[in-house]
């Protein structure tokens, strides 16, 4: 066992859920980002913004080691998780990814029942308690139990945008992760929905460390307590230019692309 | 910059956008027509294709027997009545007559005219509640009556005036003589009707027919031998009372040769019938451009009498007649009914050669086999087979048990064994009935039927040499196994193999070469997959694939050409198609299930198999679908592989030989005989149900799938 199953001691990482140091990821030749180092805080959300291309999504994806679905991607560095780097020889990614939920750009619900949407990731990961108290924990977790409580034999494709993009988070709360990485959660929303959501990431502090990347800045603003400014110059290779208190890089950003950013003169 | 009045000036304006706009939707308007009238075109074709087999499926056919059912009948009832005991036989109905009269007991038959001299003594019996009378034996409404007819043509009358005078003096005769040779002469009525039409056809009348005479030339005759006598009779007082000075020629031959030589050949002027003419013998007369009169000349009536002394008969049903008068029915009367007296039945009729005993037994016993008992034609059956062969039938099953139906099967299989001489298709039916019916005529005994030769019998029946008997069973189950070994070796494989190249190939050179190698396999035309079935299958692995090696092996069979071996050959054959397909099927999967699932912590293994392989599902199905109706339909291969062409025993399964319904319709069209050609065309049809069938199966089952989620 490479990865300390307690969520609750401070383990290595102290008061960090994760950390990233001196991560590069290339695709192929290609630098996508470059000496990241960032110190994930428990349950508490940070947002990781910046212009198009800077790297944020392929950063957050590092966290879970999903970009190793993508053949030609590769990853130099340490991301701590319990202490532990999940990119050592003996850290199966599977097992990861059962640590470090995902929540994705698009709602992607199963194409099966909302029931069966949530108990599966449960199923294969070996789960021996009660399957329908699991649903409706998860369920009301995501704050969705009350809408569909009545009808969860029905397709997950039934339910409108913002509810299956809760939907989704209730299937990645279901298998107990301790960090759920959320790619623009919200980008596909309406404003009520999108609201909704963002309550939720809220409450769901109160369980989860969150990280959460987004092109919205009044909704890192609203959500987030730290934020991680990514850029990126001529070469392409987003860097991370600023991280720190929400708050403060909002109000007073040290950096003056920072600043550029966030009131908007470029990006 | 300088703000242009309109900054978009380089856009066409107003009115000239309007037309643009029009010209841009009649563009798409031309496209849409184009591709309705390529989607209508390609609906049409197939339509023509399928209508131009179905033509060729249905429609009437010549139908020669090797024995004609009627005499078949004939023969077996003759025999059983003649071989009843406390029967009297006697060619001379006086004889008949006299016997009954004296005896209670009795009960015979005999010419009506005989009964007529007798009413004192005998009692004549009422069948099925019709009174033996003239006029109910010429209307035909009496079961022992028939009317006889004299046929001739508006031609013969008008220009031969010899014979227009002597029909004239046959119908001004004709209430004599009928009864003088033992008939019922004609009603008053028929006579009249038969001079008026005289009158129409030659514009005389009776003041008028004097202009005839003296009259000469022949006068030629012929056809039944029923109505000859009263020709014969009539023709030697037309000699002796008219001033006639021509040749009379008179023969039998019967009424069909009768009609054929009024219109066909046209060497006589005159036809006897004891029949009217029927649709075809009307036909031939038309193609010959002649328009056939007939004259109703007398009657022919069989009279069932009693004694007057007997005290319980008055009428009689047809069915007491049966058992009164065959060796396997009654014994006494009260056997027939239980009012009737404890007392024995005396049978008198008249002699094997009578033509009356010929008609009684077709009036009562029928002419069809259809109306026969069970018993009857299980007798006919065990008359004219050889033992062997009853034996052979009976340990099918026992002939005892089958159904009546059954029975007429079999006696049509196997005595009548009708056989298909001509064969015309749909439109010939439809459109040309006339010639079909004049070319029947020509076929000594053949019998005009439409036929559909897509029918159960057909589908059920294995293959046979003789057109009549040939099915197609064998060949669709061959052609099931041999497709369904297909799908077994195709279907999974080529899904593992697709998955492996979607979800497992890293694109390594192996794999590049795999890929191109698959894709290039797709094209390689099919009689080559037959030439490795043969080399690989049926001779490398003769001993599997012959089943030798699992100890199953048929010695027949030992060559290796069996159904497993065609299947693995088309199985490699389709593999391609399933494994294109499938790869479609699974990259057109959205990544987001997959990124969905591997977010869950799921392995590769449980995002192909719980997400990429059921999304996939319909798609891989489609391909499945093309690749079995493929497989279904191939026949090259097979031809390589070793199917046989002809072989009547169904596959047993996989180490059996075999044929299949594409290599069947190969093997029919490749024959001369039209015969052939239609059942090819039935099978031809049958394959298209059967594909159709399969593919709706499959689709629905398609369709299942996808409306899950």
């Amino acid at each position: 066992m490479a990865l300390n199953n307690s969520t609750n001691s401070n383990g290595a990482n102290g008061k960090y859920a994760a950390e990233a140091h001196g991560l590069n990821i290339y695709y192929g030749a290609f630098q996508a980002v470059r000496d990241i180092r960032l110190q994930i805080e428990r349950q508490k959300i940070t947002a990781l913004i910046g212009p198009s291309g800077c790297g944020k999504s392929t950063v957050l994806r590092a966290f879970n080691r999903m970009n190793d679905l993508i053949p030609v991607a590769r990853t130099e560095g340490n991301v701590l998780f319990h202490g532990k780097n999940i990119y050592d020889p003996d850290v199966d990614a599977v097992e990861v990814r059962r640590r470090v939920g995902m929540v994705f750009q698009k709602p992607n619900p199963f194409p099966k029942s909302i029931y069966e949407n949530i108990a599966w990731g449960a199923k294969i990961n070996g789960y021996k308690g009660n399957l329908d108290d699991l649903v409706e924990e998860s369920l009301r977790g995501a704050a969705l139990w009350d809408e569909v409580k009545d009808k969860l034999k029905e397709s997950g494709y039934s339910l409108s945008g913002g509810q299956q993009q809760r939907l989704c988070i209730a299937r990645a709360i279901a298998i107990k992760p301790d960090i759920i990485l959320m790619d623009e959660p919200c980008s596909a929303l309406d404003p009520i929905a999108t609201l909704r959501v963002e309550e939720l990431m809220k409450e769901l502090t109160e369980h989860y460390t969150i990280i959460i990347v987004t092109h919205n800045m009044q909704q890192a603003a609203r959500v987030s307590d730290y934020t991680a400014f990514f850029t990126v110059k001529d070469d392409r290779t987003g860097y991370l230019e600023e991280f720190g208190v929400t708050k403060e890089m909002f109000t007073r950003p040290k950096s003056q692309v920072t600043e550029d950013y966030i009131t908007g003169r470029f990006g | 910059m300088a703000v242009e009045k309109r900054p978009n000036g380089a856009f066409p304006q107003d009115e000239a956008y309007t037309g643009f706009v029009r010209k841009r939707r009649r563009v798409g308007t031309f496209f849409r027509t184009l591709f309705l009238l390529a989607t209508v075109l390609g609906i049409v074709i197939l339509a023509l294709l399928v209508l131009d087999v179905a033509n060729d499926a249905f429609g009437y056919v010549a139908v020669q027997n090797r024995i004609d059912p009627e005499t078949l009948i004939d023969r077996y009832y003759k025999t059983q009545m003649l071989a009843m005991p406390r029967t009297l036989t006697s060619e001379d109905d006086v004889v008949l007559a006299d016997g009954i009269a004296a005896r209670p007991g009795a009960i015979g038959f005999f010419g009506l005219s005989y009964y007529q001299d007798r009413s004192e003594q005998l009692r004549a019996l009422n069948i099925d509640g019709v009174a033996p009378t003239t006029d109910n034996a010429v209307s035909d409404d009496y079961l022992l009556g028939r009317p006889l007819f004299l046929y001739t043509s508006q031609g013969n009358l008008l220009r031969q005036p010899q014979v227009a005078a002597f029909v004239n003096f046959y119908l001004n005769n004709a209430a004599q003589v009928a009864e003088e040779v033992g008939y019922v002469n004609a009603s008053a009525e028929n006579l009249a009707e038969g001079l008026s039409q005289w009158e129409r056809a030659t514009s005389l009348t009776a003041s008028t027919v004097d202009t005839l005479y003296p009259a000469s030339g022949a006068i030629r005759v012929a056809g039944s031998s029923t109505v000859q006598p009263i020709t014969q009779r009539m023709a030697e007082r037309f000699q002796a009372e008219l001033p006639f000075s021509g040749e009379f020629s008179i023969d039998g031959g019967g009424t069909l040769a009768g009609f054929q030589r009024l219109c066909r050949d046209q060497d006589i002027d005159l036809a006897d019938a004891s029949r009217a003419m029927e649709r075809p013998d009307v036909a031939v007369c038309r193609n010959n451009k002649i328009e056939p009169l007939a004259f109703v000349v007398g009657a022919d009536a069989i009279t069932v009498a009693v004694s007057q002394q007997n005290d319980f008969l008055n009428g009689i049903t047809r069915e007491q007649l049966r058992q009164i008068f065959i060796f396997i029915g009654a014994e006494r009367w009260n056997e027939v009914d239980p009012s009737w007296p404890d007392s024995a039945i005396l049978r008198f009729i008249p002699g094997e050669d009578s033509g009356t005993l010929d008609f009684f037994v077709a009036q009562v016993f029928g002419d069809s086999l259809e109306e026969l008992p069970k018993e009857d034609l299980l007798a006919i059956l065990t008359a004219n087979i050889s033992a062997g062969r009853l034996r052979a039938l009976n340990a099918e099953r026992s002939l005892v048990d089958r159904a009546q139906e059954e029975m007429v099967e079999l006696v049509l299989s196997e005595v009548v064994r009708p056989d298909v001489v001509e064969s015309w298709s749909f439109t010939e039916s439809l459109f040309n009935r006339d010639e079909i019916d004049a070319e029947v005529a020509t076929i000594p005994n053949a019998v005009l039927e439409f036929k559909a030769w897509l029918n159960w019998d057909f589908i059920t029946s294995p293959q046979s040499s003789n057109p009549t008997l040939a099915g197609i069973r064998t060949a669709i189950l061959g052609s099931l196994w041999v497709t369904l070994i297909a799908f077994l070796v195709a279907v999974p494989l080529g899904v593992g193999a697709a998955t492996y190249l979607e979800e497992y190939s890293k694109g390594s050179k192996l794999d590049g070469l795999i890929e191109t190698n698959i894709n290039n396999l797709a094209g390689v035309p099919s009689i080559i997959y037959g030439m490795l079935g043969l080399a690989v299958f049926v001779r490398y692995f003769g001993e599997i694939t012959s089943g030798i090696a699992f100890g199953a092996a048929d010695p027949s069979t030992g060559n290796g050409r069996t159904i497993l071996s065609a299947g693995l050959t088309l199985g490699l054959l389709i593999l391609p198609l399933v494994i294109i397909n499938a790869r479609e099927a699974i990259r057109a999967v959205p990544r987001a299930f997959r990124e969905a699932s591997y977010g869950l912590g799921a392995t590769k293994w449980q995002t192909t198999w719980s997400h990429v392989l059921p999304n996939a599902i319909p798609g891989i199905l489609t391909g499945v679908i093309l690749s079995v109706s493929r497989a279904f339909g191939e026949t090259a291969p097979l031809i390589v592989v070793g199917v046989s062409t002809f072989i009547v025993v169904d596959p047993s399964g996989p180490f059996s030989k075999f044929t299949t319904l594409p290599v069947q319709i190969f093997q029919w069209t490749s024959r001369p005989q039209e015969e052939f050609q239609r059942l090819a065309a039935a099978a031809i049809l049958a394959l298209l149900f059967l594909l159709l069938a399969l593919n709706a199966t499959a689709i629905y089952l398609r369709n299942r799938f996808k409306r899950n989620y």
